[in-house]
């Protein structure tokens, strides 16, 4: 390590001979060295991230890819310039990513999800399974969104990459790092295309070079941050030596050599063994054999799982409440659904019933712990309407509906689910959909006297007060219907949605804390006060959690080729003859709602939960922002929200991003241009405060003088005192001398100023106050 | 060792890739395979190359047909000369610097770059503390190749010189007296004016003598002719005669200091002053007249070059002997760091 400028001395070689320490003042140009650093850092960036894609055929606009990643490797390199500029370079840096990481987290996720399917496609192929899991991704544009993502991660490479490159060297680290990813195109047999693959190697060999030759770290003390020369080893050591700290000549030259030397391997490599035929007849290594069937299971289980964060994403069925601030969805695929679209409604996929609530403990009771008896897989509605069908009933029908878990273990039926039978993963489960018109009553013999118990009407003493509170202001309902509709209207009015409600505060009610306090929240709070409000106006009501499927993203979905219509649909629907439809259905459909009884439907779902009629409020604070950054929060389970994710309104959506990113990139710029004048100002007051009479004097009049020179070119040329004087008060003399005082004193005040300058300026002698007073009221008087 | 460790970190990474070869079977890691392989080839052979090829020069630099002085910085200018396309990023100049008068000499390693088709040179700036002929001199190249796996060996014997006149300094010098006295005869001798000239000899003449030097008496009553030997007032320069003694080096370097300060003061009052010195190489007096400041330094320049020898006494010892016409001269030796300056007459 260097020592500091001050204590560098002179290195004795031998008596009488010293090696003088002028050879430290030597300049190396820093500059060129980071650049070259920064060209490193860019090829293996790109190459790695061109590798990986490449040999996906993930498409992408690389154009925009390879100079913004360029350009972030060489400014990434530059924060090591100084001491200074690595600190707060990293500080900007950070700010302006996450800026950026936030204005454009959609189409990241998205473009993330995008490369992750693809991959997963790779991967099916590679092993011939049907892979199931897949991510939805909100942006179907998928070129725009993988270009988002592939910047996102070449900005983070460049970054990550940059401390162990410009700052040691620290190839291997760099290289096991970047070819971890790497790995999972050549285990899948997918060879990237050759540039990348040079890239790669280039940045490899060049790194290695770099590190084996030694000099390439200009990591030393700041005051002599630009020595070509330092001392190596000891100081006391008997034999000496002086070694080049960096030189960026020297980089460029072996750079260039290491450069051309994979540049003309690669293609020589490839024509004499091309890259596709490299594989033909090749088997398998008989331990990869081994490796690829525990990899096969595990994509089939979800690889993705183990990118899981916690528990609170995923879909609903614990019937616990209150324990969750903010909604987080990852999009992944928790069920996969198969069935004909039949119904314009909603098609809710039962998980758990809760009947008793436990207020302050915040949950919801299963309805088989309560009463066994009315725990039946087949309730008295689907036998009803199976009866109705095999009547011949107009609006009856039966469906085949396919369900196949993903995600859990917990099984989700459909609503008037009659019957199941296993094929291959899928669950094929018989329902008898009460649709539109269908006016046929439940068979009450098949409630075997427990249509509804008490259970379904008790509301807890705790919640009395809060419920009656809302009920008072429901109006004077009379019907079932009414009251029902009632509380919907009265929610959509006063209870705004929110996936990010907070978390019900400790030793709350989670009922009492969402109807008096916070008066917003997401499905579970809705249903959850529903459920007791109803049951208080003499409906019986449970709490149900599971999945909703909109119509229109049955629509959205794939349809199963191959697949009669006949065989999985009989009967009257809503929509006519349809397909087979493949739904995925990811967390963010997850949902809760109430269920209700009434005599002819007998139990069936009432959705509470309002739709949200302004785009969600900005988060709160600036850690709930972050922790939400990765997330688009603006999408739920029974929320659908329209726009630009689903509609593909991406250049719009790209604009207005850019227009809020230039904003926030102006406003830094702004702001770190203020805050280094206010710097200087700050700095330039203590000098000033510290200065004696005659540094004090000679700062204001060169203050004064800089000032002169920004609007005034002659100025410029007046290089003393005198001269600098007799030109300012040039035309003033004759203004000033006609008025009040004469010619003689106007020049003879400004001598006295130009002495007292000159003083001050030039001599040892300190002036005194009042010489400083008189000069500094001259200036303003006549400057 | 610094070579085994990086062979052994880069076999460590080639078998790692050879296992994911050997597991992958992708042309990727055939690719990096066969590069990693002929790397280390491609590598070691350009440096043969470039060893074969580079060629070192020292000269001095900035003080152009000057001298140096002492305390004050000199420059030499190493330049390494390759014409190769091949660069190194580590190429180690094992040197060595030499104070050739006093006998002193160390080493310093240099640790350089090289560029394709061109070398480097960079500048050492030294500080002579003592004066004497001063040699930068490159005795062996090492050369790192590109990947770090060998330091290739080339011996040289290239090197540059410089010569650093000692300090002039205006310090009181000892035994004034005796040193007043020897001023005072010389300048009573420049002050004599016109032709003061004493008969120092009476021989036998030859050809080219002056006619007015004829002794006409003489060589009336000899016969033959005979010539008065005259030396003029004005040629009995002070004759200052240092010990060139290295016992000790400060001593040495005071005799140097004391004698170079004492010629230049007195050249600079326009008197002019024979430098003697005994030639140890020789087995002779050196005897240089000095009229100015240039002749002093190449008076210095030329002693520089002569071999030091132990006794203090060596100079002042033999002046009897070999120049007994001498009558007076001024001694300078050193003890204890400390000049010693005597007027010392032959008698």
């Amino acid at each position: 390590m260097a020592k500091s400028k001050d204590t560098i001395e002179d290195i004795s070689l031998c008596e009488g001979v010293k090696l003088s320490k002028s050879i430290y003042e030597t300049k190396e140009n820093r500059l060129l060295t980071l650049l070259v650093k920064g060209v490193v850092v860019y090829l293996l960036a790109m190459g790695s991230i061109g590798f990986y894609l490449s040999a996906f055929s993930i498409e992408y606009n690389a154009f925009i890819c390879h100079i913004v990643i360029f350009l972030m490797a060489l400014a990434s390199a530059m924060l090591y310039y100084r001491l200074l500029t690595e600190n707060l370079g990293y500080l900007i840096v950070l700010v302006l990513f996450c800026a950026l990481v936030y204005s454009f987290r959609t189409y990241i996720n998205s473009g993330f999800y995008a490369i992750v399917n693809i991959t997963t496609d790779g991967a099916a192929q590679f092993f011939n399974i049907d892979i199931q899991r897949v991510y939805s991704e909100q942006i179907e544009n998928r070129y725009v969104t993988v270009t988002f993502a592939v910047l996102f991660i070449g900005i983070v490479l460049d970054i990550f990459l940059n401390v162990y490159i410009s700052r040691r060297m620290q190839y291997v680290t760099a290289v096991f790092t970047i070819m971890g990813l790497n790995m999972v195109p050549l285990y899948l047999i997918f060879e990237p295309d050759a540039l990348y693959t040079t890239m790669l190697l280039g940045g490899i060999a060049l790194a290695y070079v770099f590190r084996s030759g030694k000099h390439y770290s200009p990591q030393v003390s700041i005051k002599r941050d630009d020595i070509k020369f330092k001392e190596k080893g000891k100081k006391k050591r008997k034999k000496k030596e002086i070694a080049y700290v960096y030189d960026a000549k020297a980089m460029v030259n072996a750079g260039i050599i290491s450069l051309a030397f994979v540049l003309l391997m690669v293609p020589i490599i490839s024509a004499f063994k091309p890259k596709e035929s490299f594989n033909v007849g090749y088997q398998e290594n008989k331990y990869k054999k081994l490796t690829m069937a525990a990899v096969s299971t595990i994509l089939m289980d979800g690889l993705s799982g183990f990118f899981r964060m916690s528990r609170d994403v995923g879909g609903l069925e614990s019937g616990k409440l209150g324990n969750v601030s903010t909604i987080r969805l990852d999009y992944q695929t928790d069920l996969v659904v198969q069935l004909t679209p039949y119904t314009n409604e909603r098609i809710y996929l039962k998980g758990f019933t809760g009947v008793k609530y436990n207020p302050y403990a915040n949950s919801w009771t299963r309805i088989d712990y309560i009463n066994d008896n009315i725990d039946y897989l087949t309730s008295p509605e689907a036998m009803s309407l199976r009866d109705a069908y095999e009547e011949g009933y107009e609006y009856s029908a039966e469906a085949i509906i396919r369900v196949k878990n993903v995600e859990n273990e917990t099984i989700y039926r459909p609503y008037y689910y009659y019957d199941h039978e296993f094929e291959k993963q899928y669950m094929n489960m018989v329902v008898y959909p009460r649709l539109e018109n269908n006016n046929y009553y439940v068979e009450g013999s098949y409630y075997d006297g427990y249509a509804y118990t008490e259970a379904d009407l008790y509301v807890p003493e705790d919640n009395v007060e809060a419920v009656d509170e809302i009920i008072a202001q429901l109006g004077d309902p009379l019907t079932n219907e009414q009251i029902i509709q009632s509380l919907i209207d009265y929610y959509q009015e006063n209870f705004p949605y929110t996936i990010q409600p907070g978390k019900t505060p400790y030793r709350e009610d989670f009922v009492n804390d969402f109807l008096m306090e916070k008066k917003k929240g997401y499905c579970s709070h809705y249903a959850s006060a529903a459920v007791l409000i109803f049951r208080r106006m003499g409906i019986p009501a449970r709490y149900v959690e599971g999945y909703a499927i909109d119509l229109e993203q049955i629509y959205n979905s794939e349809i199963v080729e191959g697949a009669e219509y006949k065989d999985y649909y009989k009967g009257y629907s809503e929509l006519g003859e349809t397909g087979l439809v493949s739904v995925n259905v990811i967390d963010a459909d997850a949902h809760a709602w109430v269920e209700v009884f009434d005599m002819k439907e007998g139990w069936h779902p009432i959705e509470v939960t309002p739709y949200a009629t302004e785009p969600e409020e900005e988060q709160e604070d600036f850690w709930s922002m972050f922790a939400d950054m990765m997330d688009d929060t603006n999408n739920s389970g029974d929320v659908q929200v329209e726009g630009a994710l689903g509609n593909g309104d991406t250049i719009n959506k790209i604009v207005k991003n850019v227009v809020i990113v230039l904003g926030v990139l102006l406003g830094l710029a702004i702001f770190t241009v203020l805050s280094v004048k206010a710097g200087r100002w700050i700095k330039y007051l203590i000098v000033v405060a510290r200065a004696d009479y005659n540094d004090k004097l000679i700062f204001e009049y060169q203050r004064i003088c800089k000032k002169i020179k920004r609007k005034d070119k002659v100025f410029k040329d007046k290089i003393n005192y005198r001269q600098q004087l007799e030109y300012l008060c040039e035309g003033k003399n004759t203004e000033q001398a006609s008025e009040t005082i004469s010619r003689m004193d106007i020049e003879k005040s400004r001598e006295k100023v130009i002495a007292i300058l000159e003083k001050a300026g030039f001599s040892q002698d300190i002036i005194s106050k009042d010489e400083h007073d008189y000069v500094t009221n001259w200036f303003k008087e006549n400057i | 060792m610094e070579n085994i460790l990086r062979t052994v970190g880069y076999v460590l990474l080639l078998a790692i890739n050879i296992i994911a070869y050997w597991f992958l079977h992708s042309h990727f890691h055939f690719i990096v395979l066969v590069i990693m392989i002929l790397a280390p080839a491609f590598s070691i052979l350009s440096a043969v190359h470039l060893r074969k090829a580079i060629m070192g020069e020292v000269t001095n630099v900035g003080i152009k047909g000057e001298h140096g002085t002492q305390n004050e910085e000199c420059f030499f200018k190493v330049k390494l000369i390759n014409k190769t396309i091949w660069a190194s990023l580590d190429v180690k100049l094992i040197m060595e610097v030499k104070n050739e008068f006093f006998g002193t000499k160390g080493n310093i390693d240099f640790s350089v770059p090289v560029y394709s088709l061109k070398g480097y040179e960079f500048t050492v700036p030294l500080v002579p503390e003592l004066p004497g002929r001063i040699t930068l001199s490159i005795k062996e190249i090492w050369i790192k190749d590109l990947m770090g796996f060998v330091f290739l060996k080339k011996k040289m014997d290239n090197y540059g010189e410089t010569v650093i006149m000692p300090e002039v300094i205006k310090q009181e010098i000892q035994d004034k007296t005796y040193f007043e006295a020897g001023m005072l005869e010389s300048e009573e001798s420049s002050k004599k004016g016109n032709d003061f000239s004493d008969v120092q000899e009476i021989r036998e003449y030859i050809p080219g003598d002056k006619l007015m030097s004829i002794h006409w008496k003489l060589s009336a009553k000899r016969d033959i002719l005979m010539v008065k030997d005259r030396v003029s007032m004005s040629d009995k320069q002070l004759v200052v005669l240092p010990e060139l003694c290295n016992a000790n080096l400060y001593d040495l370097n005071t005799i140097m200091v004391t004698t170079y300060s004492l010629i230049h003061n007195l050249v600079r009052d326009k008197l002019n002053v024979r430098l003697m010195y005994w030639s140890n190489k020789r087995y002779e007096y050196e005897d240089i007249r000095i009229d100015y400041v240039e002749a002093l330094d190449d008076a210095f320049a030329k002693m520089f070059y002569e071999e030091c020898y132990q006794d203090m006494e060596l100079a002042a010892g033999h002046m009897s002997l070999v120049h007994p016409e001498m009558k007076s001269y001024l001694h300078i030796s050193s003890e204890g760091g400390r000049a010693k300056i005597v007027v010392r007459e032959n008698n």
